[in-house]
Formats: structure tokens, sequence, C-alpha cells
């Protein structure tokens, strides 16, 4: 058993190598624009924490040799997206579909804003109107007094 | 032993399909006994669902491997603590622990209530057992937790089993899912109330003040749950995060949210009888939210690393959230006249208008989250293409909703109910405001320049500020009054009215606990492979590895690090992370944190390099981290003060016609 586990662990201990190399501010910039497909986080490539992880270590060293040999950011982001499709962006794109993603929530917002409006507007007090003022001066402020009792313990 | 389980979850289902019988037709056909026969019922559930549970826990306790759900989850090693949290660690066992705890507060709401709102509970009942049975069926059927394995004909065992991942045998991860779930599960009550009190067109305060003290309980449970999580992330997984936007994670926000926002709402309809149809959809979509929640984390149609293996389940759950969706949204609209506020808006500048912006603030956050979290799923079924929504999305939408939020904690206690003027909200802003721009002043002198951090930190100073002077304003009324002093004036004051100031005191925490997010901003990271006496900085920190040891107890082999933490060249620390390699294959970190509250100092020791020579060191400075758990013991505190009454029992009189003056149809109020 012991011996098992020893293998195991060379296993598991070995990916842990050199990960400092790959953890520059450089490899990180383009990272933050790449999602980790390794589908037990939702970081990006540029700040998955797990160092062994299948897919930021060797996205990683992608970027390391895509650097290297002097591609453009742009361009190394796109060879990520030819081999995985849009998914491997960080965030949603935003056109056509997916723009949606951006587009429902200050929508919703817009939605809610307009609600309330309607809300306010059905719900409004109508203005006094000037009848009131013939009903006899003493009982309206009674009333007032009252209302202002009652709002008084109203917190 | 597993056929008294098994028999025992049967039996509960076909007692919560008799509850649910008994109670509607006892009601319909006026027959009392059938009603309490129905209520009765429910004790019978909790008896048989208990009884199913500690059969559970006996066969984990005593290490029956015939069972498959014991030796998937459990092994003879693992410690009695964590072969009794095996109990809610797989899928089966967890849902069994739901309906147990549905069981508990089904049998808790319907004792406690069974007078006081006799002629809704009949609803309640059948309202409550109908989700109880469909729990039941799941665990009672497809998903028995009391299957056995067999061989041909023949029942078998495995010598040992596969044991409770070594992540999860963590104190927090011991009882983060039984408080979830306690707040989960909780959020049924408020619904069963809503649903009986559609059904009955039940008029009266006295149900939605009872329905505003079972969320509160239960938001607190939740809210516990939460923060245990990430509590537990942040000390074991190693990347010293506590949030990381995983759909299973999101989903447990979501009915948190809306409870919140029905919490603030609900005050609207005690106070002034407003909001009725909107305080019914928030206590459906609570509901609703935590039943889709539970549904994602088991039915595999969202990718995340909490979710339990994919099962056949979730086309279960999709005709559950439809046909209670659809009769909740039936019985709303046709009870619409019922749902009729009771009185009018008086002024766009009120307490009233705040609470419908908090609301759409809250429920735009939920939408953002929930729609962030669905969309990969949405994306892919209408254009095929798959798209991934990940945690920089969810911070980018979320980030300015959360700090808006933020400027309405402090507005809110500022306005007053009816009708504020420009000129008294002028007075209340002006200091709070100065105290803001202040504090983003003193920041950018101090060199800060992130702007979402500076406008954070500027809106916790505005919102301590309105709520300190709310507190200040009563406090030293009642000392002038009393001649007590301050902080026995402040007592006094909350005691008074423990809704109110406990709320402030929630609204506090809040505040405490957004400080500690907005440290996330000034985040120190870096990763080297150091062997014995090397060195590396990590902002104004400079760490030593003293050794390299490792050893085995049997259970694991570990390898400790002992690092040696020094600041301006003078030893402060020594931290040991560790790393553990089980017996099964797993490993596991062990992380070492200097906590002080205005950073934390995270060690992970995230393995040895292939030489076995240098370990593989990562660490971290999260600045006001800690922040985060203060503010949760503020919340835990302010919660429970909004629980006990108050010391001056407050009435709230509404409005209502008495007459009209003649001719002119123009009503005449009275109190």
């Amino acid at each position: 058993m012991l011996r098992a586990s020893a293998l195991v662990l060379l296993a598991a201990l070995a990916m842990a190598q050199v990960s400092s190399e790959l953890i520059t501010p450089e490899i990180r910039r383009i990272g933050s624009r790449l999602a980790c497909l390794c589908k037990s986080c939702k970081n990006t490539v540029g700040d998955c924490a797990m160092l062994a992880c299948h897919y930021s270590k060797p996205a990683r060293e992608r970027i390391r040799d895509g650097q290297a040999a002097g591609k453009s950011d742009d361009a190394i982001v796109a060879g990520f997206v030819t081999e995985h499709g849009r998914q491997a962006l960080a965030l949603p794109p935003n056109d056509g579909f997916s723009s949606l993603a951006w587009w429902m929530p200050p929508m919703m917002v817009g939605f809610g804003l307009a609600l309330i409006y309607w809300f306010i507007r059905r719900m409004r007090k109508p203005a006094v109107p000037a009848a009131v003022s013939a009903i006899d001066q003493k009982v309206l402020d009674r009333y007032k007094e009252s209302i202002e009792k009652d709002l008084a313990k109203l917190d | 032993m597993e056929n008294v389980g098994a028999l025992s979850l049967i039996l509960a289902l076909c007692f919560s399909v008799y509850s649910v019988l008994a109670s509607l037709i006892g009601q319909w056909k006026k027959r009392p006994f059938l009603v309490v026969s129905g209520e009765r019922s429910v004790y019978a559930v909790w008896g048989l669902v208990t009884l199913a549970s500690g059969m559970l826990v006996y066969a984990l306790q005593t290490d029956d491997f015939r069972l498959s759900y014991v030796a998937g989850h459990s092994s003879s090693t693992m410690s009695p603590l964590y072969k009794f949290t095996a109990w809610w660690g797989g899928q089966e066992g967890s849902l069994l622990l739901w309906a147990w705890i549905l069981s508990c507060y089904a049998a808790v709401a319907v004792y406690l209530h069974r007078h006081k709102f006799c002629h809704m509970m009949p609803y309640v009942t059948a309202t409550l057992m109908v989700v109880q049975a469909f729990f039941l069926l799941l665990i009672a059927f497809p998903l028995s937790p009391f299957e056995v394995l067999a061989v041909g004909k023949e029942v078998t065992a495995v010598p040992d089993g596969r044991g409770l991942n070594p992540l999860l045998q963590y104190w927090t991860m011991a009882i983060h899912p039984p408080t979830l779930y306690l707040g989960y599960v909780g959020f049924v009550v408020p619904f069963a109330f809503a649903m009986a009190s559609l059904i009955t067109r039940t008029p009266g305060d006295a149900w939605i003040h009872t329905t505003r003290r079972w969320t509160l309980v239960t938001w607190l449970f939740q809210s516990t749950g939460i923060l245990l999580g990430a509590g537990w992330a942040y000390a074991v997984l190693g990347w010293g995060g506590y949030w990381g936007w995983d759909p299973v994670e999101n989903a447990s926000l979501l009915p948190w949210i809306t409870a919140t926002a029905f919490l603030h709402s609900v005050m609207m309809q005690e106070k002034k009888g407003m909001m009725k149809v909107w305080n019914m959809v928030l206590v459906s979509s609570t509901f609703f939210l935590c039943i889709l929640g539970t549904a994602l984390t088991r039915s595999g149609i969202v990718q995340s690393v909490h979710a339990f293996a994919q099962s056949p389940i979730s086309r279960y759950f999709t005709i559950f959230l439809a046909l209670g969706i659809g009769l909740v949204v039936y019985l709303i609209l046709d009870r619409l006249d019922y749902l009729k506020s009771e009185s009018q808006l008086e002024s766009v500048l009120s307490r009233e208008s705040s609470f419908l912006f908090n609301n759409l603030i809250l429920l735009a956050s939920c939408f953002s989250i929930l729609w962030g979290t669905l969309f990969p799923v949405i994306s892919e079924a209408v254009t095929g293409e798959k798209i991934s929504v990940d945690a920089p999305y969810f911070n980018r939408v979320n980030i300015p909703i959360g700090l808006f939020l933020l400027f309405l904690t402090g507005v809110g206690p500022l306005i007053a109910w009816r009708r504020s003027s420009f000129e008294s909200l002028k007075k209340a802003f002006l200091m709070p405001a100065i105290g803001a721009v202040l504090t983003m002043l003193v920041l950018a002198a101090f060199g800060v320049r992130h702007p979402y951090a500076m406008i954070s930190f500027g809106l916790c100073a505005f919102v301590t500020w309105t709520i300190t002077s709310e507190f200040l304003k009563g406090a030293s009324a009642i000392a002038a009054k009393s001649g007590q002093n301050l902080i026995a004036a402040m007592v006094e004051l909350t005691h008074r009215n423990t809704r109110r100031y406990g709320g402030y005191i929630v609204h506090v925490a809040i505040v405490i606990m957004f400080i500690g997010f907005t440290g996330a901003a000034f985040n120190l990271d870096t990763t080297k492979e150091v062997g014995i006496n090397d060195t590396f900085k990590l902002g104004r920190y400079e760490l030593k590895i003293k050794d390299l040891k490792s050893g085995n107890n049997g259970h694991y082999k570990w390898w400790h690090a002992p690092v040696e933490v020094y600041q301006d060249g003078r030893q402060i620390h020594t931290l040991t992370p560790e790393q553990r390699l089980y017996a099964t294959g797993d490993s596991s970190s062990v992380v070492d944190i200097r906590r002080r509250l205005h950073e934390d100092l995270y060690l992970n020791f995230a393995g040895m390099t292939a030489d076995g020579q240098k370990a593989v060191i990562q660490a971290y400075v999260f600045p006001l981290v800690t922040w985060i758990w203060v503010g949760y013991w503020a919340l835990l505190f302010g919660t429970i003060v909004c629980l006990i009454p108050s010391k001056v029992k407050l009435q709230f009189p509404k409005t209502k016609v008495v007459g009209v003056v003649s001719g002119k149809e123009t009503p005449v109020a009275q109190s």
C-alpha cells in the first residue's frame, strides 16, 4: 500500500514542477482573457490556482511559447479560440446571441425601473381637491394631530 | 436494517400523501377529524424519516459496507464525526437530510400554528406535505440510500469503503451542508403560508408577521451556510478564495437575495398594506429558487465542482418546478383582487420608494447571477455554441450592482415613511456624503487608485455615518430624558424597537463584509520553488524555509514545510503549511494562515519539485479579508436582535375611509 502511495505521490507532486516560471505578469495578462476549461473552477488561465491543472498549466506554457515566438496577445488568444471555440474566452463575446449575456441584466434593470415608474404613477395619491377646504378647520386639525401621532409610532 | 430504513421511507411517503388528501378533503368537506389526522400524519412522517435517517447513520457508524451508499462515502478509518457527516456526503444521503429537515420544520410549524391559523393550516399542511412527498418519492425509489451491493441475488459487502473526500473532512464542511439546508428547506414554511393565504384569501397581518419570522430564521441559516462554505473554501482549498461564482455557490445565493428582498418589502405590507402581489412573488421565487438550486446541484445541468454525480432526477425536478410555478401563477392571477393595495404612495421621496429601488437592485443582482449561471446552457441550446461565463463576468456585472446596494443601505434609514422633502434629505445626506468624499480623498492621498475600491470604502463610510447617526440621535434623546449613559441608552433604544435597530446592525454587518470584499482589490501572491534556507519576498514579508519534513501516520503521508516569517528583519511568526496524501490516492493541502485584522498571510504547500529537493510554496497576502468573518458575527448578532420581541409594542394603524364629504367624494380618513 505504501509503495502504491509513493507512486501516486510522485505522479501527483511531479506536476508541481517549475510552476513559478509560468506565473509571470506577462503570462497572467493574456491568461486573464482565457477561461480555464478544467471544469473544476470558474477562474481564468491567469488566476487558476491549481498549479498542476490539466488545462491551465499547458495553456500557460503555450502562452509563454507564443510570447517567446513574438506573437501578439490577440494572436495567442485567437489560437486558443481556433482550437477550443469561443468557450476558450473568459468573457462572453459581445456579438450575436452571446451579447445577450451582457445586455439582459441592464435590460432587466430598465424593465424594473419602468415597472417602478408605472407602480408609482398608479399608486400615487391624487392631489387633495379643493373641496377639502370646506371641512371645518378644527376637524382637520384633529385628524392631522392623530396622523402625526401615528407617524411617530411608524418606526 | 436496510429494509427497515427503506420501508420507513415508503411509509413516510404514504403518510405524506395521506396528509395532503386528509387536510384538503377535511377542509372542503368540513370534517375536522380528517384535518386533525392530516396534521398528525405530519408527526408520523417526521418519526419515520427520523427512523430512516437513524438507520443510515447507524450503518455509517458500524461500517455496514453492504450498503452501496456506505461503501461509496465512508470508510473504516474515518473518525465517528466524519462518518456521521457522510450522511450528507453523497446524493442519496443529502436528499434524505433534505427530507428529514423538512419533516422537522413541518412538524414544528404544524405544532406551533395549528390553533392560531386553524382555517389556514390544512392548506399549510398540504403544501408542506406535497414538497415532502416529492423528496420522499426520490429517496424511496430512484435514489434510495438503502440500496445494497449484490452479486447476482446475493447481498455482498466490500472490505472497506471509498471514504469521504479528504477536502470535506474539515469542521466547517461538516456543518456547512446541514446549515445551508436549514436555510433552503426553511423557506418552504413561508411559502406554505403564502399559498394557504392565497387559497383562503386570508387578509390581515398575523400570517405575514409569522412568515416574516420564519423567513428571518431561515435567512440566518442560509447566511450562516453560505459564510461557512466561504470560510471552508478559504481555509481548505489552498487558493485563498472564498467565492468562486461556481453554479452551486450561485444557487445558494439566489434564494438568499430574494429572501432579503422579501424581508424588506414585507415591511411595506405590514405597515401600509402595500406590495401584496410582489411579496407573494418574492416568497414563491425564494422557494422555487431553493428547489432550482437543489436541482442544479444534482442534475448535472450545469458544470460545477460541487455537483453530485449526474443522475436522472433532473426530469423530476423540472416537472415539480413547472407544476409548482404554474399553480402559483394561476393562484396569484386569480386572486389579484384580494391582493389589492390598501393604501397609496404619497411621495416619490419616501421610505416606500426606497424599498422599491432596494427590491429592484436586489432582483437585478439575482437575475444577473441566474442569467450568468444558466447562460452557457441557454447559449448551447439555442446556437449550439459553448460559451464560458466565468468569474470575470460575474465580477464585472455584480460589483456595480453591489455598490449601488451598499449605497441604498445607507440611504434607506435617512428617508422618512410617507414623504420626505428635498430640504430634509439635503440636511440628512450632507454630513455622510462629506464623510464619504473625505474617506476617498484620504485614500487617494495614501496612493489608492483602484476606482471600485475607493468608491466602496467611500460608501462604507457613508453608510456607517448614517447608521451611527441614527443610533446616536435616538440614544441621545433617551439619555437626555432618563439620565442614562449613551451606551445604556443605545441598548434601551435597540430594545424598544429591536426590529429597526437590529436591522441597522445587520446593515453595519454588510458594511463590514464589504470592507473585507474590497480588500481583494489589493491581494498579492507569488509561487516559488524553494529549498531549505531559501528565502523569498512577498509584500512586506520575507519568508524563509526552515525545514522540509515528511512522515506517515498510517492514515495519510504528510510533508511539512515550516516557514519563518520576517518583517523588517525581525521574525514575527512561523507558518507550517502541509501536504497530505491519503491511502485512497486523494491528496490535500493544509494551508497555514497568519490572520490579522489588516491582512492575512496565507501559505499553501502545493507540492514538491520533481527532483524532490524543493517545495512549491504558494504565498498570498489578503488584505482585510478577516472583516468578512467579523461581518458575519455582526450579522448573526443583528439578526438575533431582530428576533427578540421589542420592549415597546408597536402598532401600525392603517388609514381607513370613514366617510365622504358631502357631494365631493373626498374621503375623510381615520386611524
